[in-house]
């Protein structure tokens, strides 16, 4: 059998080589602690800096101290709205937090309990092609407000949200601004000085990295409560690092950011892929008329229910998601497309297509031309109406 | 390439042994375990709870199979779990395994099966399938057909049973063999999706049941000529043939005759008042696809009951009605009446009306 076409890189993508060679020598002798003061230590230090300052440099931060190392892109969301919202009810007072309607699980589930916690959480809608409601989010900010955060673009859909007039109003009014960015960086080009962002995630294994680490960009001057106790990453962060990872994510970014200018060949892959499957009728796109990432493409299909529709992908050789791939392999409705206003039916039969930067015009060809006979199979013997 | 199989995994001893059998036999076997209750929290032993789910994917990844979790709570809300609320309130005794196989498993998985270009669909099941007819299952004693009858043709030639030609413990030492995770799991229980047996408790609380059914309230336990013996608590909380939780004191043990959750009333006589020799049977189904207007068969009205003798003939309604030879004790409606010629299952339909 041939090796399934690859088209879901939103969920997570393969491991770059110049990755895996940069990793190989802390496999080896690349152990040491360091946080260790003998030279060892120090060259395990050394490159862990020069990791940071390719992250750095892939955001636009001015200085790669503002960048702190996680375990993932949902620890740096976490750190971001539990190290905010603690601290600014400290300091200050403040206790609302703001957010959009179609937020990653990462942080919709830090809401019911930092609101059982005494924040009280207002969350902003969207309109049909996924875009936040601006005005009413900027209604929302008041004194109270200790936190705004509003992910750059989305997961399922891969819509960009207008982050940067959110923080300029945010900016203005001594509110912080969040924005998870785990599936725009390298995607898109990204500036944390231009977005105006306080601070802002990312996640290595969305960019050709390994799974086990990700990013935290702190705008310097902004306070948190550190997640994790602990004395590395100048107290802001405990645990000792992930050296693997760390360097991982530092050449992933490096490469990533080189290869933002060829982002023309995943706007033509998702302008075949899109008009392939539209061919077929009963087919929608979601958030077609919005600012969309060039590399993921989200579709409602009439009369199928999209993980079986996945599942039978899978079968005949494509890996495919029908929403954001979550814990359990289970479906559960898209929080993001009812946002939208989809109908339950529609919301059922989501899928979701994301190239990246192993994909080859093979992969996308075979997912096209199985398109429709997969579809036309799910729908003969579907319980969903047409 | 090899043929393509889906298996319904529940994470029991018999679908796994059922993969294991066909992964030897050299299909390409892929696993599905259905999850049939909504959120993936309830924690006993049903179809789809995570630790069934679990031990499916564990067997799955020993046998090196594809393994995939299906949600079908919705189909299997409408298609057996309010149907068997349904049947208690109106004072039968449903079969719920008998519509999930008809409808979920053997319904909307095989036809995802079939889009998923899989030749046939597997499962655990105690019961055999030979040039499209199906029989009862070597193991007398595991024997499924009660659940399995209301398969048609188009069914039929698309499932294999891999176990029903082994007994049980003939399972069990072939899981152990190949050191499956479920061998030695303890055996599931009646109703799947009742916990702790509570059928009337989860009755009760269904939303269907909510305050407005007479079945759930109290009156009177009368012996068959009127005679008011007792009270119950609601007929819901009785079956016909029932000895326990009647009336005390009296001379004679007495069953459970009829209940009449429309008036609020159980009926309770003699042991010999619970026999009857003639009753009808509405929904039924031809393995062969093709109805048969009148004929002989044995017929067997509950799980395990030993097939009663009969003749049936098609009433004008279209249902069929059944002459037992021999008069059966406690025909219920709601059970199924399932028709068998030797180890064949004819087919089968749902015991609607005692006549006599």
């Amino acid at each position: 059998m041939m090796k399934s076409a690859y088209l879901d890189y939103n969920a997570t993508t393969p491991i770059r080589p110049e990755v895996m060679e940069a990793v190989l020598p802390f496999l080896k002798d690349g152990f040491a602690n360091p946080n260790s003061p003998y030279r060892i230590g120090q060259e395990v230090r050394r490159s862990l800096e020069l990791a940071r300052e390719r992250v750095a440099r892939l955001l636009g931060a001015k200085n790669p101290s503002e960048i702190i190392f996680t375990s993932s892109g949902s620890e740096a969301n976490s750190a971001a709205l539990y190290g905010a919202a603690w601290h600014s009810l400290q300091q200050s007072g403040r206790n609302k937090i703001i957010v959009s309607a179609v937020e990653h699980e990462s942080v919709r589930e830090t809401l019911p309990i930092l609101s059982s916690q005494g924040f009280k959480i207002y969350e902003t809608g969207v309109d049909s092609n996924g875009l936040i409601n601006c005005e009413s989010l900027l209604e929302a900010i008041d004194e109270r407000t200790a936190l705004v955060s509003v992910m750059h673009a989305n997961n399922e859909t891969g819509v960009v949200q207008p982050i940067e007039k959110i923080a300029a109003f945010c900016q203005d009014r001594g509110v912080l601004f969040h924005s998870d960015a785990v599936q725009s960086a390298g995607k898109i080009a990204l500036d944390v000085e231009s977005l105006g962002v306080d601070l802002l995630s990312i996640s290595g294994h969305k960019l050709g990295a390994l799974k086990g680490a990700g990013a935290l960009y702190i705008r310097t001057g902004v306070k948190l409560f550190p997640l994790i106790a602990g004395l590395q990453e100048k107290r802001r962060r405990g645990g000792t690092e992930n050296v693997i990872g760390i360097v991982a994510l530092g050449v992933a970014s490096q490469l990533s950011l080189s290869e933002l200018s060829s982002f023309q060949r995943y706007l033509s892959w998702q302008k075949q892929i899109e008009e392939g499957c539209l061919s077929v009728s009963g087919v929608r796109l979601n958030g077609g008329k919005a600012k969309r990432l060039p590399n993921t493409s989200n579709f409602s299909i009439e009369g199928v229910d999209g993980h079986s529709l996945a599942i039978a992908f899978d079968l005949a050789g494509a890996c495919v998601s029908s929403g954001s791939a979550c814990a359990t392999g289970l479906s559960s409705p898209s929080h993001v497309l009812r946002a939208m206003g989809l109908s339950k039916d529609l919301v059922k039969g989501a899928l979701r297509v994301s190239t990246g930067w192993r994909t080859t015009q093979e992969e996308v060809d075979y997912f096209i031309k199985v398109f429709p006979s997969v579809v036309n199979k799910m729908r003969s013997v579907s319980l969903v109406p047409a | 390439m090899n043929q393509r199989v889906i298996v319904a995994m529940s994470g029991g001893v018999d679908s796994s042994v059922a993969a294991a059998l066909l992964v030897e036999q050299g299909f390409e076997v892929i696993g599905v375990t259905l999850q049939l209750l909504p959120g993936a929290s309830t924690g006993f032993g049903c179809c789809g709870s995570p630790a069934d789910i679990a031990d499916a994917k564990a067997v799955a990844s020993r046998l090196d199979i594809s393994h995939y979790v299906i949600t079908m709570d919705e189909l299997f809300e409408d298609k057996v779990i309010r149907p068997f609320v349904e049947s208690y309130l109106r004072g039968d005794t449903p079969n719920p395994c008998a519509l999930c196989n008809r409808f979920v498993k053997f319904g909307h998985l095989l036809g995802l099966a079939q889009a998923w270009d899989a030749g046939f669909l597997a499962t655990g099941h105690y019961a055999r399938v030979k040039e499209g007819k199906l029989y009862r299952a070597q193991d007398e004693n595991k024997d499924q057909t009660y659940f399995l009858y209301n398969l048609g043709p188009r069914e039929l030639s698309r499932l294999v049973f891999p176990v029903g030609d082994l007994s049980k413990p003939e399972v069990r030492s072939y899981a152990r063999r190949l050191g499956l995770e479920t061998a030695d799991k303890p055996e599931s229980q009646e109703i799947c999706f009742i916990p702790n047996r509570d059928y009337r408790g989860f009755v009760k609380s269904h939303p269907l049941s909510a305050g407005l059914d007479s079945a759930l309230k109290s009156g009177p336990i009368k012996d068959v000529s009127g005679r008011e013996l007792g009270r119950h608590q609601g007929t819901v909380d009785y079956t016909i043939g029932q000895r326990k939780g009647l009336v005390s004191g009296s001379p004679a043990p007495k069953y459970v005759v009829r209940l009449d959750p429309k008036n609020q009333t159980v009926i309770v006589g003699e042991k010999e008042q619970t026999l009857s020799s003639v009753c009808e049977i509405s929904d039924m189904i031809w393995t062969s696809g093709i109805p048969v207007a009148e004929g002989q068969a044995s017929v067997r009205i509950r799980h395990r009951h030993p097939p009663a003798p009969s003749n049936f003939s098609m009433t004008e309604e279209g249902r069929i009605r059944v002459r037992f030879d021999f008069p059966q004790r406690a025909v219920t409606p709601g059970q199924s009446a399932v028709f068998y010629q030797g180890e064949e299952v004819l087919g089968g339909g749902m015991i609607k009306e005692v006549i006599e």
